[in-house]
């Protein structure tokens, strides 16, 4: 069995006096899709904003290969190699898909003191990086984030995770609003993350999508975890649902 | 070449610059003496005094802030280094440096009230604008500072000097318009503090996720765009010789219109110095060409609404036109 890369204990999470996470413990390990599920609700989301360091824990510990770690804010998280993409609030619409790769790590050239950007570099790396998260189209790297479609803009999210080493990466909703051949496009964008060590985290509604691209699926239902060990082929998508909504008792 | 064209005219600076040609070939067209060297020089000297403010708005613009006390500053700042001079309290090289220092640190109090009490800028900024003025006004009574020592300082010559090429006189201060105008674009198109600044304005939270320090950017910013408001009224009043407490009234606006008829855009992300100098001489040509053709000067403001807003429709639309890939 693979390391475990992520350990999250006992967590639990009061929004003031109402209790969204009761003592949930999640493990996800190296090189491993896990799909998330429950309604609305369960407090999949909340457990992701703890991990992700939107939100922090009222009680709980979280492990990294290990290690008990802080996770106080986003970038903490990002410290820890933990990166989150969300629908659309993790780019910057008017800068180019290069520079937005690069954000807040940006390769400089020349004497430190000019502070100029290495932008051929940061050009060159940006179109190796989509061809390898299997952008096919030709889009130039100065394209503005913008000018791309909702799946293009998962796949640079995606990207920047795989570039920077990212060992976990948490897609929250990736595949909402997207058309069928664009969610075709980021499910195998998930397995290109996977197939290259990447562990991820896949929170969809929909449970086909979940279905095609996860190795293990845990079900979160009124703030804790009912069920973390469903493979997808072992159960049917029926019974998921079942488990989802508490008609399995 | 049809795609170069093309390229061309996607740019947010494609639209001014051509309105700005249009504007010179109109006017030279209805009074030739327009473009005489008596004209450009008188326009150069004034032109660049507002655009020194305007190339500093320019980038604190496009990291989604503006800032209304620039032109109390541009009044304030030279009314201070006078007033400290004129005492006897210090030198006028000295004054000049106290009172910039002053203006940055107004800057640095716009910018805390801005990134840490989340106050929105246009209040913050209106504040500190009567804030400014006020200021200026109790510490002379309402009266302008004598300045007529300046002349043999050598802060003087280097802030207003002016050297002649036949009739043509130009002064320092074009030299430095033309400095900071470089600067500031390579600034923002080529560094990595560019990035962060077009960043902070296009998307703040996501910008601070990855590690960009939003709030020091902003911060930085108000301090640059106060100390340049306040270097653009010292040059201003030694040019004219006077140090008027109520001098800048009303640039804070004119100057937001040089930025935004330039392509900056006023919800923060997108911002371009070439196009702020395009927007600068626009509305600078505007103002003395309209009076040179026999147009009422009273008439300016008419005009400079319709520029802003047709030059915004032409930006929305370009915009559009660009995220639908068209």
């Amino acid at each position: 069995m693979a390391e475990e890369l992520v350990r999250m204990v006992n967590i639990t999470k009061f929004y003031g006096r109402v209790k969204a996470l009761e003592n949930v413990n999640l493990t996800v390990r190296r090189g491993e899709v896990v799909g998330l599920l429950g309604d609305n609700g369960a407090g999949k989301s909340t457990l992701i904003k703890v991990l992700s360091g939107a939100v922090p824990a009222t009680s709980g510990d979280i492990f990294i290969k290990g290690a008990r770690v802080d996770i106080r804010s986003t970038s903490d998280a990002i410290a820890n190699g933990i990166e989150t993409i969300y629908q659309d609030s993790a780019l910057v619409t008017q800068l180019s898909i290069a520079r937005n790769l690069f954000l807040g790590r940006e390769p400089l050239r020349g004497p430190g003191l000019m502070n100029r950007l290495d932008l051929p570099e940061m050009e060159r790396v940006a179109s190796a990086l989509l061809r390898e998260v299997g952008i096919t189209k030709n889009i130039p790297a100065s394209t503005p984030i913008g000018a791309l479609s909702g799946g293009e803009r998962q796949a640079v999210a995606i990207a920047r995770a795989m570039h920077f080493d990212s060992d976990l990466i948490i897609l929250d909703e990736p595949t909402n609003n997207l058309g069928v051949a664009e969610t075709q496009g980021v499910l195998q964008f998930v397995r290109n993350a996977r197939d290259s060590g990447h562990s991820c985290i896949f929170i969809a509604h929909n449970i086909h999508h979940v279905f095609q691209v996860v190795d293990r699926i845990v079900v979160m239902r009124r703030g804790t975890v009912v069920a973390d060990d469903i493979v997808p082929g072992q159960s049917s998508v029926a019974e998921v649902e079942r488990v989802i909504t508490g008609m399995d008792h | 070449m049809p795609s170069l064209a093309r390229r061309l005219f996607a740019r947010p600076e494609a639209g001014p610059a051509i309105l700005l040609l249009l504007l010179i070939v109109v006017f030279t067209a209805i009074n030739p003496a327009f473009l005489s060297i008596l004209n450009i020089s008188n326009t150069l000297a004034f032109t660049v005094e507002l655009g020194l403010i305007a190339l500093a708005m320019t980038l604190l613009m496009t990291s989604g802030e503006f800032d209304l006390s620039v032109g109390a500053l541009f009044g304030l700042t030279p009314v201070l280094m006078w007033t400290m001079f004129n005492a006897g309290l210090m030198s006028l090289s000295m004054a000049f440096l106290v009172a910039i220092a002053v203006a940055a640190l107004i800057g640095v109090v716009n910018g805390w009230f801005v990134t840490a009490l989340k106050i929105p800028s246009f209040l913050v900024t209106l504040g500190m604008l009567l804030v400014a003025r006020g200021t200026a006004l109790y510490i002379t009574d309402g009266f302008p500072q004598r300045t007529w020592s300046a002349e043999g300082q050598w802060i003087a010559e280097l802030l207003v000097g002016s050297v002649r090429f036949g009739d043509l006189r130009l002064y320092m201060s074009l030299f430095w318009f033309v400095f900071f105008a470089i600067l500031l674009h390579y600034v923002l198109t080529g560094t990595r503090v560019g990035n962060w600044i077009q960043a902070a304005g296009g998307n703040a939270s996501a910008a601070a996720a990855r590690g960009v320090p939003v709030a020091q950017v902003k911060i930085g910013l108000f301090v640059l765009t106060a100390v340049m408001s306040g270097f653009a009224g010292v040059i201003s009043s030694i040019r004219t010789s006077a140090a008027n407490p109520n001098s800048g009234t009303g640039y804070e606006l004119e100057v937001i219109a040089m930025v935004v008829i330039g392509g900056t855009a006023l919800s923060g992300g997108r911002g371009t110095i070439i196009g702020t100098v395009i927007g600068i001489f626009i509305l600078r040509l505007m103002r003395n060409g309209i009076v040179m053709i026999g147009v009422p000067g009273l008439a300016y403001n008419i005009f400079i609404g319709a520029i802003i807003l047709g030059m915004m429709a032409l930006h929305s639309w370009l915009d559009r036109r660009n995220q639908s890939g068209g």
